[in-house]
């Protein structure tokens, strides 16, 4: 099955947007979110999850605490912090705006 | 303050970081296992359930160094890594290490000692409120008390009161006597007298400088506003400590200055100096005691008795363009308005002709910054190319030691390591190593710089100059330090990680690597040269000018002469009562008597110790012409004690008595300037005008002498008999035979003998006297023939260094040449041949350099040019001696290696 890679630079939205809506994940859960509501369409290369998350805990995006899996196993759990908020509301109206932009000039043509 | 919480997290990070990797790889390792899991339920066998996870994860050793390097500290592990193994390298290499971290502390610690001394006379602002705002009226380039008009750097009280009041452009105004009188008093309840700086200074000093006191109050306007009775003072911090034990009950205490008690009303905070720098007055009292401090100077009513510096605070958004031009006017005003104002038609001319120019007084007053100023610069210009030789010398053992680590370096940079990251390491090291160099040179400096000061002083009390190691100085140094390391270290670094890689790691000893070929280190070497050339050249010069002043002719013999201090009007006399003559004609009678003198008097100067002149008036001369001449007032025995021989007429004797006929003795160039042609003696002249109590005769004529400086052209002088003209006396010379200590002694009991009250100060000989007024010369000669030797080591050093370096690498060549039958001669002089072109090219270089470079210093010789061609040659060949010497030890090795060891090797 063929799997489209995502845009560059829309891996934070992803992320802040899943976590949004989940409230709290771990990476692997934020991985296959991002799978599933895809349709399998959009494919992370899920290890790259990681240093994102932590560029996130340092810019306060985000916070993590450590608590239990369903299969009882140790996991960082995410959520999503204040500023984390703002920041989902800016990379979202950002990417409208050149999303927008792009639909504009295809349909132009 | 989003980045400041960001800042705590990666510091947070930074503190925690084993606990952050562990979490990160417990994350990681659960989510591969979860995935994993997933696989096999979906029906893949483990192993490939295994490989598609993996693909699906990505490589997870460099994910997981990302999420590590976004906390942005990797920079810091890797310094702490590079500075780990570079001080394990320079442990591995001792000898090394000690000779780059010597030359390092000495370069360093010489800067940080001359800079700390060039901050503490010129650059640092005074510790007073915005001290930018303070400004000077005229240069504050004099001191004393005169009665010319029209002059702008001494003013006097009245002047300073109108000058405060009428001024539109200072918020606050004031008057500092301009000299310290240096008082024996007495701390109530104490029988023995003590040395005291007085400063006077007008009511609003304190309050002008915006400086508080640590205790009581400040002087204010009510201290000086009618004259002699206002005895009070604020002492120094300094004082309170040395002479008061700090204590604290000091408000109730009271002083004794010549006649009058004076009560402490206040104690300077610690950092506060007064407004000379290198002059800390002990204590400060209202100029409206300035009669009746010792020695009793007056003036305070006087329009034209100028002994006052006048300092202004500007206001806000006063220019100093706008405070000249109103000063200007009011000075003109205050002169003409003066009802005492002598205006001749002279004077009105010099007065249209004088303007008053302002002086920023952000860094204070002092005559030490016009006496050290340049010898300092040249200072700290000789200690900077010091310590550039010391950085080839570091460098050139640097490229040594990389090119043995080319191998290491080859196979990191082989193995993917970036070449910004070697260099990066590389610089560490060298970071490491200048900053080891620079704790020792503070170290050093703390040292040097009281050995510096001591060297200032010129043999009295050191002067009172804080010189202490400070924030300003470590951060001076810190920033030495770096450029050092940077200097140093960049070249040897960029050359270390420019490899041919396959080559070196083919052979390491390839034919490349054989050839001995560095050009880069011989550069160094002759740069070294060069520079070493120039300090010796400049050493030389000094010392040749020192020699000469030693050797110029003073006109009185300076050998075997005392001379001490004797504060009489501190202990109650006046210069004018006849009991103070009479004690002074007892001191010398009865000091005359004593066995090993041949002769004793007093006089107003010696040598080197200010002057009192004045216009003279000759009959027959127009009176606008430069008539103003030098005067001493000396004992009958002064030209015996010092020698100073009669050319003409007769003695002073004891028959010139206050009431016989006033006599002059003059020196060779008055008689030539002002009484040419015929015999001057038997001729008259005025003391400062032409009434008949200053009318002297001329008894006889003297050889000239120095009087202020040993480099001053002859001055016009005549010496004037005490008995006929009083003066409150200060020098008494005593010319004495065998060793100086005993006559010392009984001088000193002989003068006590006849009043124990006389303080005696300053006991030293004519000849240390004379040495004093060449402080600053000997400083220069001294301290650059020290680092000039330096440089010439430090340089020696780095010739062995590269001549061993590159015999070792030629060993093999060597073995070749003597295998097929070159005499060990002949291999001496090959090596030796290559450091004589090194030397030789240095010199070539250095000369012009040198001659360039010895203009800026002519101002400090003296007897001689900066081209002097003596000392050019004499220093071009110690130079060339001791670097054949230093490059000849491995050329020797060269000439005695074995040629089956050398081959051998191969």
């Amino acid at each position: 099955m063929h799997r489209d890679e995502i845009p560059p630079g829309t891996l934070y939205l992803l992320i802040l947007k899943t976590l949004a809506r989940a409230g709290e994940m771990h990476g692997y859960e934020i991985a296959n979110s991002i799978q599933r509501i895809s349709d399998d369409v959009l494919q992370v290369e899920e290890g790259s999850l990681y240093p994102a998350l932590q560029r996130m805990l340092i810019k306060g995006w985000v916070k993590a605490k450590w608590g239990t899996t369903a299969g009882n196993r140790r996991a960082r759990y995410y959520q999503l912090t204040a500023s984390g908020r703002k920041q989902l509301e800016m990379e979202l109206s950002q990417f409208e705006r050149v999303i927008g932009a792009i639909t504009r000039v295809i349909q132009t043509a | 303050m989003d980045w400041l919480s960001e800042l705590v997290r990666r510091l947070w990070m930074l503190v925690r970081r084993r606990q952050f990797d562990a979490d990160l790889e417990e994350e990681v390792r659960l989510h591969l296992e979860l995935r994993e899991q997933e696989q096999i339920q979906a029906g893949l066998s483990p192993k490939e359930a295994r490989q598609a996870t993996s693909r699906r994860f990505g490589n997870a050793t460099l994910l997981k160094e990302k999420s590590h390097m976004a906390w942005g500290w990797e920079w810091w592990e890797s310094f702490l890594q590079d500075t780990a193994y570079g001080s394990r390298a320079m442990l591995r290499s001792p000898a090394l290490t000690i000779i780059a971290l010597l030359s390092l502390a000495l370069g360093i610690g010489a800067n940080t000692a001359i800079f700390g001394l060039l901050d503490a006379v010129m650059l640092r602002a005074l510790p007073v409120k915005d001290p930018a705002q303070l400004v000077l009226l005229g240069k504050g380039m004099s001191s004393g008390i005169t009665d010319d008009f029209a002059r702008t750097q001494l003013y006097s009280y009245p002047f300073y009161r109108q000058m405060q009041r009428e001024n539109q452009v200072f918020s606050d105004t004031t008057a500092i006597f301009s000299m310290t009188n240096g008082v024996h008093g007495f701390v109530e309840g104490r029988t023995e007298s003590e040395p005291m700086n007085v400063q006077l200074v007008s009511g609003t000093y304190f309050g002008t400088l915006g400086v508080s006191t640590m205790m009581g109050r400040t002087l204010n306007e009510s201290d000086d506003n009618s004259e002699g009775d206002h005895p009070v003072a604020v002492i120094s911090y300094a004082w309170w400590k040395r002479s008061l034990a700090r204590d604290p009950n000091v408000l109730n205490r009271t002083l004794k200055l010549g006649v009058t008690t004076y009560n402490i009303v206040g104690v300077a905070p610690p950092e506060f100096f007064g407004t000379k720098v290198g002059e800390a007055p002990d204590m400060w009292v209202p100029l409206s005691m300035v009669k009746e401090v010792p020695p009793n100077f007056g003036g305070y009513k006087d329009n034209f008795s100028e002994s006052l510096l006048i300092m202004g605070r500007l206001k806000p958004r006063v220019s100093i363009i706008e405070a000249t031009a109103n000063v200007n006017l009011l000075y003109r005003q205050i002169l003409l308005g003066f009802p005492d104002a002598k205006l001749s038609q002279e004077n009105l001319q010099k007065l249209d002709k004088t303007k008053v120019p302002l002086t920023p007084m952000a860094t204070g007053l002092s005559s030490l910054r016009r006496q050290f100023s340049e010898p300092l610069q040249i200072l700290m210009g000789v200690v900077a190319l010091v310590l550039l030789i010391a950085c080839a010398n570091i460098a050139n053992l640097l490229l040594a030691r990389s090119t043995a680590r080319a191998r290491e370096l080859a196979v990191r940079q082989a193995l993917g390591a970036r070449r910004t990251r070697i260099i990066r390491q590389l610089l560490t090291e060298s970071l490491v190593l200048a900053l080891a160099g620079g704790a020792l040179g503070i170290a050093l400096a703390s040292v040097a710089n009281r050995v510096l000061l001591r060297m200032v002083s010129g043999g009295l009390d050191p002067i009172p100059l804080d010189v202490s190691i400070d924030t300003r100085l470590l951060l001076f140094t810190v920033a030495v330090t770096i450029a050092t390391a940077l200097i140093f270290g960049t070249v040897p670094a960029f050359r270390a990680t420019r490899l041919q890689l396959t080559d070196t790691l083919k052979a390491g000893r390839g034919p490349q690597g054989a050839s001995g070929k560095n050009p880069l280190a011989k550069a160094l070497v002759i740069s070294q040269v060069a520079l070493s050339l120039v300090l010796m050249v400049g050493a030389g010069l000094f010392l040749r000018s020192l020699v000469n002043l030693n050797n110029v002719d003073t006109g009185f013999n300076k050998e075997n002469v005392l001379r001490l201090d004797i504060d009489s009007s501190s202990a109650g006399y006046k210069a004018d009562e006849p009991r103070a003559l009479a004690v002074d004609q007892q001191i010398e009678e009865r000091v005359n008597a004593l066995p090993n003198v041949k002769a004793a008097s007093f006089s107003a100067f010696t040598f080197h110790e200010g002057s009192w002149s004045s216009d003279i008036v000759v009959p027959g001369m127009k009176t606008d012409e430069n008539i103003n001449i030098i005067h001493n007032v000396v004992g009958v025995g002064y030209l015996d004690t010092m020698q100073i021989p009669l050319l003409a007429g007769r003695n002073f004797t004891a028959s010139d008595t206050s009431t016989s006929q006033h006599v002059a003795i003059i020196s060779a160039h008055t008689a030539k300037t002002f009484f040419p042609g015929g015999n001057p003696i038997g001729r008259h002249y005025g003391v400062g005008s032409n009434k008949p109590e200053d009318d002297v005769t001329i008894i006889g004529i003297v050889k000239d002498v120095k009087f202020d400086e040993l480099t001053e052209e002859p001055v016009a002088l005549d010496y004037l008999p005490y008995p006929q003209r009083p003066w409150g006396f200060g020098d008494f010379e005593v010319r004495y035979t065998g060793d100086f200590a005993p006559v010392a002694a009984a001088v000193q009991q002989t003068i006590h003998s006849i009043d124990r009250n006389l303080p005696i100060t300053q006991v030293t000989t004519l000849d240390a006297q004379v040495g004093r007024s060449i402080t600053n010369q000997r400083l220069v000669a001294q301290l650059s023939a020290f680092f000039g030797l330096l440089a010439v080591f430090l340089s020696c050093i780095g010739i062995y260094g590269v001549m061993s370096y590159v015999v070792t690498r030629r060993t093999n060549e060597i073995g070749i040449r003597m295998a097929l039958g070159a005499g060990r001669s002949k291999m001496l002089w090959m090596v030796v041949r290559e450091i004589l072109i090194l030397i030789s090219i240095g010199i070539v270089i250095g000369v012009p350099v040198t001659l360039a470079g010895d203009r800026l210093v002519s101002n400090m010789l003296f007897g001689l040019t900066p081209t002097d061609p003596v000392t050019l040659v004499g220093a071009t060949l110690l130079l060339l001696i001791v670097a054949a010497i230093a490059g000849y030890l491995p050329a020797r090795r060269a000439s005695l290696v074995d040629p089956m060891v050398a081959l051998r090797y191969e």
